[in-house]
C-alpha cells in the first residue's frame, strides 16, 4: 500500500528529534542508577551547543554556559548576583591616575594539564582576546590596554592608555588559559573546578572534577551538558529524568508541564537576554532616524511579548535591562503608535513605504517574531521579506561581513550597551556623541560618573531608535526537585555547575 | 452505495469505476475545491491576528489559533493550495523532464542509453528529500519555487526510468517495426503509437509522485527549507505547533489530518486509476 510508505516518511521526519531523545534517555538512565549525593553526575540539557570550544573563535553562547567558571576561570568572575568577585586575582591595586593596575595572582593554582599558573599565562590570555584575529565580542572593551608586564611569576601589571573603570569587570570575560595549550577550539586547559572529559559533537559535553583544583571541590561528581536542537525533546528529557536541569526555558508552553508538579522546581530569575530587530544603520533607509523611529512605533511590542512569552518577560525601551546600573525606563520614547509611525515615514519621504529583507535565524522565536513584524509593518506600508538563515550564516553574513538590511537576534550579554559605542559593530550605529560618552564613561574616576554618562548614552540611543528593542526574555530555570544549588539569573548565559547538589 | 449496486450488475459491458478511484477523487476534490476557494475567500485574512494566543478550537476559530492569534483553519486552507501547487508543479516538471529523457533513452544508441540509464539510477539512489535539500541549498535561499523545482528534479529521475522501460517494451512490438519500415517519422511514432500505449501506467505513477511530493514539501518546510513564512505550508504549521504541542495539541493535529487526507486521497486515486486502466488487475 503506497500511502503507508508515504505517511511513514513524514513520520520519520517528525520523530527524528524523538529518536535523539530516546538515545540520550538511555544513556542517562544507566548513569542515573547509582547517582545521588556528592558523586552524582548532573545532567544539564541545553539548546546551545558550542560551535567550537574557544570563546575568541566565535564559539557562541554555549561555550560560556559550559565553560565559564566551570572549566576556565578568569581574574574576576561575574557572580550570579551581578557582583564582580576576585577569582585568580588575589588582590589588586590601581595607581592614583587609574592608569596602572597591579594584580597579585593566587598561589598554588595549576592548570588541568599540571602546569602551574604564572603571570605569563595571564598575559598570553589577555593578549589572545585582544589579538586582531580574535572574534571575542569584548575585544573592543580591552582596547584601552597599552601594555602588560610580568615582573615576576605571580604579578601582572597592566598599563592603560586611559582610565578604564570597568577593567576588572571586563577581565571577567577573559579566560585564563595555559600559554602552552594547543588546539583550544577542540580541547581545553583551564584552572577551573572541572576539566573537559570529552566533547561528542552534536550530542554532549562531559566535565569531570579536576584533581588538582585550588579551591573548594565541586559538590557533584561531574556534569554532562546534553545538547538538543529543539525544545520539545529537551522538555521530554527532563520529564523522563534523562536530564536534571534546563538552564533556560525558551517557551512558556513547556512550563505548563512542570508548574504545579512537585517533582519539578520552576525558578524565574533576571535575564539579560534582549530580542532585537537590528537594522544595518549604515544603509538606506535605516540610516534615517525617522525611519527607525517609525518602525519602533509601528510594532505593538506588548502584544508581541504576550504572543511569545504569555505572562512572562519584560518590555524594554532600549538595550539596557533593569539589572544594569544605567537603566532608566524608556519604554515611552517610541511607544506603540501606528499613526505617528505613518507620519514619520511621510516626513522621511517614504510616504509609499519601502521594502526590506529581514535575515531571520531559523530557530525559535525568531521566525514567529519575524511574521509578527511583517504583519505590523505591513500596516504602515513597509513590506518585509523574511529570509531564514542558520546561526552559522548569521555569524558570517551579518556579524562578520555586515552584509544585511535588518536582522533578528537575541543578545545575551550583561552591560553590553558598550556595543553602541563601537561604530564598527555589525549594526553600524555611529553617533559621535554616544561614542564619546561610552568612551569617557569608561575613563571615569568614579562609578557615579560612569553611571551618569552611560545613562545619558542610554537615553540617546533610545531617542535615536538605534535598533528596535523588542523585549527582554524572562530567565526561567526548570529542574528536577532533587537538584538544588544552581544559579538562577544566568547572566551572560553563564551556568556555574560546581554548587549543584543532587539528593535522593 | 452505487458502486455496490453496480457490483451486483457486473458482467455488463460497461467498465465500472473502482471504489478506490471514487473515494480518491472525493478526497482530492475536497482539497482542490478548498484550494480554489482560498483564491477568493478565507474565513480570516492569513495575517489577521484576530484571536488571542493559542485559542482552543471554537465556532469562531474551527482549528483554534496560533501563538500570534492567527486563525489556524485559514492557514490550513491556504496550506491546501500550497500543497496542491507543489504537487502539481513538481509532477509537471518531473513529467516533462522525465518523459522526454526516458523516451530519448529508449530511442538512443546503446552508449547514450546506458549513460542515461546509469544517471537515472544514481539520481534515484539519492533519497528524494536529500536531493531536494541539495537543490534548495544550491539555489539562492529557500522559496516555494526552489522547493517545487527541487522536487520536480527528484521526481524526473523516477519518471524517466519508468518511461524508458515502458517505451522499450513498446518499441519492440512488430507494429512499431512495421511503422518504421513504412517510413513513419520517429516523432509520429512517439505521439501516435508510443505515448497512448504507456500513458495509463505513467498517470498512475504521476499520482503516486504527487503524494510523495506533498509529503516531501511538508518535510522540507518542517526543516525550514521549504516555503518561507508567511506561506502557510503544512510542514511549517507542524513545525510551529511542535513547541506548543502540550498546551495546544490541535495546532499540530489539524495540519496533520489535512496532510493525511490529501496523501491518502491521491494514493487511492492512483490505485483506482490503475484498476480502471487495467480491469483484469482490479477485479475481485
Amino acid at each position: 500500500m503506497p500511502y503507508i510508505t508515504a505517511v511513514s516518511r513524514l513520520h520519520h521526519a517528525l520523530t527524528g528529534a524523538v529518536a535523539v531523545l530516546a538515545v540520550s534517555a538511555a544513556m542517562a538512565s544507566s548513569a542515573a542508577a547509582q547517582q545521588a549525593g556528592p558523586d552524582a553526575i548532573i545532567n544539564i540539557g541545553s539548546l546551545y551547543e558550542p560551535q567550537n570550544l574557544d570563546n575568541t573563535a566565535g564559539a557562541g553562547q554555549g561555550v560560556s554556559e559550559a565553560f565559564n567558571g566551570n572549566v576556565y576561570e578568569a581574574l574576576f568572575r561575574l557572580a550570579d548576583s551581578g557582583e564582580v568577585e576576585p577569582v585568580l586575582s588575589e588582590s589588586y591595586e590601581a595607581s592614583e591616575d587609574g592608569l596602572t593596575y597591579t594584580f597579585k595572582l593566587r598561589e598554588g593554582v595549576t592548570f588541568h594539564s599540571g602546569d602551574p599558573l604564572t603571570a605569563a599565562d595571564v598575559k598570553f590570555s589577555i593578549e589572545r582576546v585582544m589579538a586582531p584575529e580574535s572574534k571575542s565580542s569584548r575585544r573592543n572593551s580591552l582596547s584601552t590596554i597599552a601594555n602588560i608586564e610580568t615582573p615576576d611569576d605571580k604579578t601582572v601589571v597592566i598599563t592603560l592608555k586611559q582610565r578604564s573603570i570597568s577593567l576588572p569587570y571586563n577581565l571577567s570575560y577573559v579566560w585564563i588559559v595555559n600559554d602552552a595549550a594547543k588546539e583550544l577550539t577542540s580541547s581545553a586547559d583551564g584552572t577551573g573546578p572541572y576539566r573537559l572529559e570529552n566533547w561528542r559533537r552534536g550530542t554532549s559535553l562531559t566535565l569531570t572534577p579536576s584533581d588538582n583544583y585550588w579551591g573548594e571541590a565541586p559538590r557533584n561528581g561531574g556534569v554532562v551538558f546534553t545538547y538538543f536542537t529543539e525544545a520539545t525533546a529537551q522538555n521530554n528529557a527532563l520529564l523522563t529524568g534523562a536530564i536534571d536541569i534546563i538552564p533556560s526555558v525558551q517557551s512558556p508552553d513547556s512550563l505548563a508541564m512542570f508548574e504545579g508538579n512537585p517533582q519539578f522546581t520552576v525558578t524565574e530569575g533576571v535575564s539579560t537576554t534582549k530580542e532585537l530587530l537590528a537594522y544595518n544603520d549604515r544603509v538606506e533607509p535605516f540610516s534615517n532616524v525617522k525611519v527607525r523611529k517609525a518602525l519602533a512605533r509601528a510594532i505593538d511590542k506588548k502584544r508581541l511579548l504576550a504572543s511569545i512569552w504569555g505572562e512572562h518577560g519584560t518590555l524594554i525601551g532600549s538595550f539596557v535591562p533593569p539589572t544594569d546600573p544605567w537603566y532608566v525606563d524608556l519604554t515611552g520614547v517610541d511607544a506603540y503608535d501606528p499613526d505617528s509611525a505613518r507620519q514619520l515615514l511621510e516626513e522621511a519621504g517614504l510616504k509609499d513605504g519601502f521594502s526590506f529583507s529581514l535575515d531571520t535565524p531559523n530557530y525559535d522565536p525568531h521566525p514567529l517574531v519575524a511574521q509578527f513584524i511583517q504583519n505590523e509593518l505591513g500596516k504602515i506600508g513597509v513590506k518585509v521579506d523574511i529570509n531564514l538563515i542558520t546561526s552559522n550564516e548569521w555569524y558570517t553574513k551579518i556579524y562578520q561581513a555586515q552584509d544585511f538590511q535588518a536582522t533578528l537576534q537575541e543578545h545575551v550579554n550583561h552591560r553590553d550597551i558598550v556595543f553602541y559605542g563601537n561604530p564598527n559593530f555589525y549594526w553600524g550605529y555611529d553617533n559621535p556623541q554616544v561614542v564619546e560618552l561610552i568612551a569617557s564613561a569608561e575613563a571615569s574616576a568614579t562609578v557615579d560618573e560612569q553611571v551618569e554618562k552611560l545613562t545619558e548614552a542610554n537615553k540617546i540611543i533610545a531617542e535615536d531608535a538605534a535598533s528596535n528593542w523588542l523585549y527582554l526574555y524572562p530567565q526561567i530555570v526548570v529542574s528536577s526537585a532533587k537538584v538544588s544549588g544552581y544559579p538562577v539569573n544566568g547572566l551572560n548565559s553563564q551556568f556555574f555547575a560546581y554548587t549543584i547538589e543532587k539528593s535522593r | 452505495m452505487s458502486v455496490a449496486t453496480q457490483d451486483d450488475l457486473s458482467g455488463g459491458q460497461k467498465r465500472r469505476l473502482p471504489l478506490t478511484l471514487i473515494v480518491g477523487l472525493i478526497l482530492v476534490g475536497l482539497h482542490v475545491a478548498i484550494a480554489a476557494l482560498t483564491l477568493f475567500w478565507t474565513p480570516y485574512g492569513p495575517n489577521d491576528m484576530a484571536g488571542m494566543r493559542l485559542e482552543a478550537p471554537s465556532f469562531a476559530h474551527w482549528a483554534g489559533t496560533d501563538r500570534l492569534g492567527r486563525d489556524l483553519f485559514t492557514h490550513i486552507m491556504i496550506g491546501s493550495r500550497i500543497a496542491i501547487q507543489v504537487g502539481a508543479g513538481a509532477v509537471a516538471i518531473g513529467a516533462l523532464i522525465g518523459v522526454s529523457l526516458g523516451i530519448l533513452a529508449a530511442f538512443a544508441t546503446r552508449t547514450l542509453d546506458d549513460a542515461l540509464a546509469a544517471t537515472f539510477d544514481i539520481l534515484i539512489a539519492f533519497p528524494t528529500l536529500l536531493l531536494a535539500m541539495l537543490v534548495v541549498a544550491a539555489s539562492d535561499g529557500a522559496s516555494l519555487s526552489s522547493a517545487i523545482i527541487a522536487l520536480g528534479v527528484a521526481i524526473s529521475a523516477i519518471v524517466a526510468r519508468l518511461t524508458r522501460i515502458l517505451a522499450k517494451r513498446v518499441l519492440e512490438m512488430d507494429y512499431i517495426t512495421a511503422a518504421r519500415t513504412s517510413g513513419t517519422s520517429w516523432l509520429q511514432i512517439v505521439f501516435i503509437h508510443l505515448l497512448p500505449n504507456i500513458w495509463p501506467t505513467l498517470m498512475v505513477n504521476f499520482a503516486l509522485q504527487f503524494g510523495l511530493a506533498v509529503i516531501a514539501e511538508a518535510s522540507l518546510s518542517y526543516l525550514g527549507l521549504g516555503a518561507p513564512p508567511p506561506n502557510a505550508s503544512w510542514g511549517r504549521l507542524l513545525q510551529e505547533a511542535q513547541g506548543t504541542v502540550y498546551t495546544a495539541p490541535f495546532g499540530a493535529v489539524a495540519p496533520g489530518i489535512a496532510l493525511v487526507i490529501l496523501v491518502i486521497g491521491v494514493n487511492l486515486l492512483a490505485d483506482g486509476l490503475r484498476d480502471y486502466a487495467d480491469p483484469t488487475r482490479g477485479r475481485r
